[in-house]
């Protein structure tokens, strides 16, 4: 396995805050791949020692088989860090041709005509930016990350400000990118559902720890639920013990079919009053919700 | 590469359409507005000092040179309203990706001196074309003049004058530059595009005042550290010397002036380079 990215005992530490603690991670080539976590999880400041913007206290980073913030491998990558901002005086054209010159590109206006037209641009390419919406920035943020024709792409929340029909749009543009292209695509975004839709594989991260890692079919695959929605809770905790979680007013209890009935008549025995169950397929977001800790288990509710 | 800073932030600047016009064109357009509308009200005086029947010798003048007059022009370049425009220009360069967070953009792909050595020579440039447009609204200036006072022109500008004249204007485009520089370091080190133009201003006034003071702390300008100090005055002491003009400073002195002078320019920038090297980019 070929990697774009391999990070190893990442540390960064801002004072007395923790943002890295350790971290490894392997990111291999081609496909997309998503990294997940919740805010202050580590994201950011992964990408942006990728990124060469900032040094780690300690471990290593490469990208492209290259240590970082060596310019031969970093020409190799496009980026878009957060939501990007540009000189307000200039219009996207102006914005793209700058970036293409910064990069050692020839002012080709087939290249930027194809990109604004990528990211759905074009009719406002002669505005100028500072009237551009968090969408419309974020659009043009992408195409900055494409322009140079990179082998790998960072994107961090790259549908954030934007609206349903562009949130498909790029989530339609960033998988041609890696299937027809060949490109690889490095993700972060809170969307778990855009995510699951649009990632091969992904990692999830937590206080700055990788916390799971996989692909997404691998990590859904992870069994059904039942999920129950019931009443009263703490003697339906006791009857399911450790194999539930509490999700919202829900129970999710992870058992297999066989055991369905059995537990719905301890449930019944023990005067719980069962409004709804359902089997459910284990989807990103209860992956996402159970390794980085966001959901209460049945001990959290007792103890509380 | 270093080509690539450069192309991109020249590129960058020729769309900032304000800041180029502030910082090149005003100043010489303003002057030369002044200096035509200053010319018409003395014609207008001296065609009312006719009417007073003085003798017509006193009122005749002679041919305008405008070889002198454009070494004159040579010798006020580094003017301080012309410098506090360029520095709006340079601190627009210096500190743009501060200002717009756009360093994350363009440092990927680049060294990091690069990205500095591309902005100076971008500032390089704009200091050239200011000064090179004062001059020639200078010399517009002079032609203006000898219209409205119907005044014949003549060129006495030899081989010595061109030398004199190519110098005064060397010294005044280093001294130009060695403010904009300090307006780098300021930008790199505060991430501010006031500090970029406001420290240089607030340097160059406090050099100003030390300057005043000297005879109060019986400092001379053949004194090293008063040379070492204050590079206007290094500039004055370049300037006087190669306009040849009486009492200029001794050989020691002007190498002491044009070593003050290089290094105003050499510690900021390479301070700035070496501030940049270890700077958190993400924290625009």
């Amino acid at each position: 396995m070929t990697a774009v990215i391999e990070a190893r005992d990442l540390t960064k530490t801002y004072g007395a805050v923790r943002a890295l603690d350790g971290l490894s991670l392997t990111i291999p080539k081609g496909g997309v791949y998503g990294v997940l976590g919740p805010n202050g999880a580590g994201k950011s400041t992964l990408f942006r020692i990728l990124l060469g913007l900032i040094k780690p206290s300690s471990g290593t980073a490469a990208v492209m088989g290259g240590a970082v913030g060596i310019p031969g491998s970093m020409r190799r990558m496009g980026s878009m860090i957060e939501t990007p901002r540009y000189p307000p005086y200039m219009t996207a054209r102006q914005v793209l041709t700058w970036l293409s010159l910064a990069h050692g590109l020839s002012t080709d206006t087939r290249r930027t005509e194809q990109w604004l037209e990528r990211v759905g641009l074009t009719e406002a390419a002669d505005r100028r930016v500072r009237g551009f919406s968090v969408g419309m920035l974020q659009r043009l943020g992408v195409a900055i990350a494409l322009i140079t024709e990179p082998e790998l792409v960072v994107l961090d929340e790259p549908t954030s400000g934007m609206d349903p029909p562009g949130i498909q749009e790029m989530r339609a543009l960033i998988r041609s990118l890696a299937d027809k292209e060949g490109i690889t695509i490095v993700l972060a975004s809170h969307q778990l559902l855009e995510v699951q839709r649009v990632c091969d594989r992904v990692a999830i991260m937590n206080k700055g720890k990788l916390v799971r890692e996989g692909a997404v079919s691998e990590l859904t695959a992870a069994g059904e639920r039942l999920r129950l929605n019931l009443s009263p809770l703490a003697p339906a905790l006791d009857v399911v013990g450790s194999r539930g979680v509490l999700e919202g007013d829900a129970i999710m209890a992870t058992i297999k079919r066989a055991e369905g009935p059995a537990l719905i008549r301890a449930l019944v025995e023990k005067g719980v009053d069962i409004t709804e169950a359902r089997w459910v397929g284990a989807d990103l977001e209860s992956v996402f919700m159970t390794e980085t800790g966001s959901i209460q288990t049945p001990e959290a509710i007792h103890a509380s | 590469m270093l080509a690539d800073a450069i192309r991109s932030e020249a590129y960058r600047f020729s769309k900032n359409r304000s800041a180029v016009l502030w910082s090149t064109m005003f100043v010489p357009l303003l002057l030369l507005i002044l200096s035509g509308a200053a010319q018409y009200f003395l014609k207008a005086r001296t065609a009312e000092l006719k009417d007073a029947n003085l003798p017509p010798e006193l009122l005749e003048m002679g041919p305008l040179d405008l070889g002198q007059a454009m070494l004159g022009q040579a010798a006020d370049l580094a003017n301080p309203v012309l410098l506090l425009f360029i520095l709006i220009g340079a601190a627009t360069l210096f500190a743009g990706d501060y200002r717009w967070e756009t360093w994350r953009l363009v440092s990927a792909r680049n060294i990091r001196p690069n990205l500095i050595l591309g902005k100076v020579a971008v500032v390089k440039l704009l200091c050239f074309v200011a000064l090179a447009i004062l001059l020639v609204s200078g010399f517009v200036g002079e032609l203006l003049t000898g219209a409205i006072f119907e005044r014949s022109f003549t060129i006495t500008f030899d081989a010595g004058d061109a030398a004199t004249f190519s110098l005064l204007c060397l010294t005044a485009y280093i001294r130009v530059l060695q403010v904009t520089l300090i307006g780098l370091l300021a930008a790199t080190v505060t991430r501010s595009l006031l500090a970029a133009l406001f420290i240089p201003l607030a340097v160059s006034i406090g050099q100003f005042f030390l300057l005043q003071a000297m005879p109060l702390m019986s400092w001379g300008p053949g004194d090293w550290y008063a040379q070492a100090l204050m590079p206007g005055l290094a500039t004055d002491t370049l300037m006087s010397a190669i306009q040849g003009e009486p009492g200029s400073a001794s050989a020691q002195t002007l190498w002491m002036a044009a070593l003050s002078l290089s290094a105003w320019c050499l510690v900021p920038l390479l301070a700035s380079i070496a501030w940049f090297q270890r700077q958190d980019l993400s924290k625009e």
